[in-house]
């Protein structure tokens, strides 16, 4: 590969959105709508075209070979240099360095792809907005940051990019700001990718300052793929980060985590995803479910030598996965907003995506973040041109027979439905079934890693065909249910294309649970992330496979049977499950937790410090200066007689005085 | 010569002497302008005393700064009296007190 267009093109795949977002900001509005509609989404697919032929650059190369770091920009190199500017001795750097390898550039294929997708529908869905140029500017903006954390090589910049990630989802949340919910839905979410990115920057000051080289001498880089070489086992005692399971490791490791989890709306950080729905569709299709949410997946599966080097924390992060995913998948059962209920679909999904790699199953963890991102981003935008026919409309109960107004949206939205649900032959049962075999390869010990992602799938089949079911079928609920009409051709365009999508990419990767006719997935990220250690006999697996997708199955049919049918009705379940139903429908009660925990106590110490603090503090400090200046003014106004010879005096006495003073110091 | 030094110092203190008391006591504000300028002009005899006794030039120097330093105080001071007189509040300066307190 030669260097040398590498940088150009991955300095064009940055370039491009970057150029977007700052003519679409710095023209404040002025552009007309015809250019934006142009612009926006126009840099973002030149992207992916020069993300495409990176792709094809580099399957033209060896598999050891593929792996690539240009810089792109010098910013910082503390690199002592000899006058005829050789490097002498490296010293800290921290630069723009870009790593195009196969991860990498799946997740850049996957931004600039389907966010271009998404760019292209919302020119139809933002059409009648009057921010129009302010949201194509702030879309620009997430792909150029997304671009910055998924390629840097640098932790600084990776850093970088993923807080400016979390501003462009508070400014694209917020969006509408007219409205209190969404500044609120926004200012929730931004608080809460602080909490991560401190947990992610103090990960990487432990890096910084802890990892050694080969000579057990202390590295202080940055540099990623230095940190990786160095951080497994070595000749030396004191090598990497210490032993394998040592505490630093671990510490590192959760922190990092912690990153991982804000990110990526894993409890118990994740609040903030389901309220982020106040933003626009595309939005919610763009940021949380196709890209921004998986950036704890490219995290974990980026940072994997040192969970390597870390059961413990990897540990964690796959009970937190699969504990986010259960619960998830239980609070969309009952949620009636449409929107909401793929929104906490998307957590469940990314949950089972975040268990994947905790257990080191990066290929299968990456591939279902592959699929996801195809049928989650068709799930929402179909949601969106149902939402966008009924005026903002987002209550399920409201709608009803709509497949046979919408009929190119009904059908697509099946699609995703089938494909989230893990039907077999659409794009998630592959990437599924994948992601299962790895809980259940870790051992006979732990089936019950498989027994809850099976309960996960069947679930998520359930809730999903629940929508489909009240949303589509039935008789129309409401007049302007009766009166909705398709959506116009620019928006139904991306969703069919990510209908088949969704359709079709499960079948770059059969591999699971013993089957593995055609691997080009794995194969593809396998100089990045190794294959996983274990794998199950494959009897189990073939069983499992079976079961795992009747189940799932089963889902559909109690969704039909419930929803379609009639023959149970959801109220006797309420009836019969309390406790159950209203934990699902208070969404485990987490918001009223931490109201209680957090907001309440913080608030009660505000209006303490309002009450108490400034009145009798501040107020008190500053009246007694004022009155302290007033009262000596007071008495030292009636030094001013206004009589010129007194002055006169006063200044000759004083003068004296002076002059006496400063012949006995002379003396 | 040398002899004469006490002299010439304790004429020029006096000189000041009557100047400063001048700029106390006198009401018109020509006199006590005029008693500040004989204060400049003791100091100048002072200055020029000392150049004398030790044979340098530093203190004729000086005594020439001030002067010009003196001329150019004449010339705004005289014209500040000269505006205050126009303005019709004669020039006695304890009626000079509207900025007091």
């Amino acid at each position: 590969m030669n260097p040398n267009s590498t940088l150009a093109l991955s300095a064009v795949a940055l370039g491009l959105p970057t150029a977007g977002f700052l003519v679409n900001a710095l023209s404040a509005g002025r552009l007309p709508r015809r250019v934006v509609s142009l612009l926006g989404p126009g840099v973002v697919l030149g992207a992916f075209v020069a993300t495409v032929v990176l792709l094809v650059q580099l399957l033209g190369q060896p598999p050891a070979a593929r792996g690539i770091t240009v810089t792109l920009w010098q910013w910082l190199d503390l690199s002592v240099r000899s006058g005829s500017g050789a490097v002498a001795k490296t010293g800290f750097n921290a630069n723009l360095t870009v790593r195009i390898d196969p991860l990498s550039l799946l997740m850049m294929l996957v931004i600039t792809g389907v966010g271009g997708l998404i760019h292209v529908y919302s020119v139809g869905y933002m059409a009648e907005d009057p921010g129009y140029n302010r949201f194509f500017a702030y879309m620009n903006l997430f792909i150029t940051s997304m671009l910055v954390l998924v390629m840097s090589d640098s932790l600084v910049f990776l850093i970088i990019g993923w807080a400016m990630v979390a501003f462009a989802s508070y400014v694209l949340i917020a969006f509408w700001y007219q409205r209190p919910s969404a500044v609120a839905a926004g200012r929730k979410a931004f608080i809460t990718q602080v909490i991560g990115d401190v947990g992610l920057v103090l990960g990487t000051f432990l890096i910084f300052l802890n990892l050694r080289g080969g000579d057990g001498q202390l590295l202080h880089t940055v540099d990623l793929q230095t940190i990786f070489a160095n951080v497994g086992p070595g000749p030396h005692l004191h090598n990497g980060l210490g032993p394998m399971g040592g505490g630093l490791v671990t510490v590192i490791g959760i922190l990092l985590f912690v990153g991982a989890a804000a990110k990526s709306a894993q409890w118990p950080l994740h609040t903030w995803l389901p309220d982020a729905m106040e933003g626009p569709t595309p939005v919610s299709a763009l940021i949380h479910a196709a890209t921004m949410v998986t950036a704890g997946v490219y995290l974990i599966a980026r940072f994997h030598p040192i969970y390597q080097q870390a059961p413990v924390a990897g540990g964690v992060v796959a009970a937190v996965g699969m504990g986010t995913a259960v619960m998830a998948a239980v609070i969309g059962c009952t949620q009636f907003d449409i929107k909401r209920v793929i929104a906490y679909s998307t957590m469940s999904q990314i949950g089972l995506m975040i268990f994947a790699v905790g257990v080191g199953a990066y290929s299968a963890g990456m591939f279902q973040f592959f699929t996801h991102a195809c049928f989650k981003a068709l799930l929402f935008l179909a949601a969106g041109n149902v939402i966008h026919a009924l005026h903002d409309d987002q209550d399920i109960r409201e709608m009803g027979g709509l497949s046979a107004r919408m009929r190119v949206t009904f059908i697509t939205f099946v699609v995703g439905s089938l494909a989230l649900a893990g039907i077999p032959l659409f794009a998630g049962w592959f990437s599924k079934e994948e992601l299962l075999s790895a809980g259940l390869a870790l051992g006979p010990a732990v089936p019950w890693l498989w027994v809850i992602g099976v309960c996960v799938n069947v679930l998520t089949s359930f809730y999903i065909f629940r929508v489909v079911w009240i949303a589509f079928r039935g008789q129309p609920a409401t007049p302007r249910a009766a009166s909705a009409h398709e959506a116009p051709a620019v928006m139904l365009v991306p969703v069919v294309v990510l209908a088949g999508l969704a359709s079709v990419v499960g079948f770059l990767n059969i591999d699971f649970f013993g089957f593995h006719p055609l691997t080009l997935f794995s194969d593809f990220l396998r100089p990045v992330v190794g294959v996983p250690a274990a794998q199950a006999g494959d009897g189990i697996q073939a069983l499992a496979l079976l079961a795992g997708t009747v189940l799932s199955l089963g889902g559909l049919g109690v969704a039909w049977a419930v929803y379609g049918r009639k023959v149970i009705s959801p109220e006797l379940v309420s009836r019969r499950l309390p406790w159950l139903y209203q934990l699902s429908l208070q969404k485990f009660y987490w918001d009223e937790i931490y109201g209680a925990a957090l907001a309440r106590p913080g608030l009660a110490l505000a209006a303490r410090v309002r009450d108490v603090t400034e009145p009798r503090v501040f107020d008190g400090v500053i009246d007694g200066v004022r009155s302290g200046v007033s009262g000596l003014a007071d008495d030292l106004r009636s030094l001013q007689t206004g009589f010129l010879r007194e002055y006169a005096l006063v200044f000759f006495i004083c003068a004296v005085l002076g002059l006496i003073v400063l012949g006995f110091r002379l003396a | 010569m040398s002899g004469l030094f006490p002299g010439f110092l304790i004429l020029s203190a006096a000189l000041f002497a009557v100047g400063a008391l001048g700029v106390m006591v006198r009401r018109n504000l020509l006199v006590v302008f005029m008693s500040i300028e004989l204060m400049l002009n003791a100091g100048n005899l002072a200055l020029i005393t000392f150049a004398r006794y030790t044979d340098t030039m530093a203190g004729q120097v000086f005594a020439l700064i001030v002067i010009a330093v003196a001329a150019s105080e004449v010339v705004v001071g005289l014209a500040l009296i000269t505006g205050v007189y126009r303005s019709g509040r004669g020039l006695d300066v304890d009626e000079m007190s509207e900025m007091r307190e």
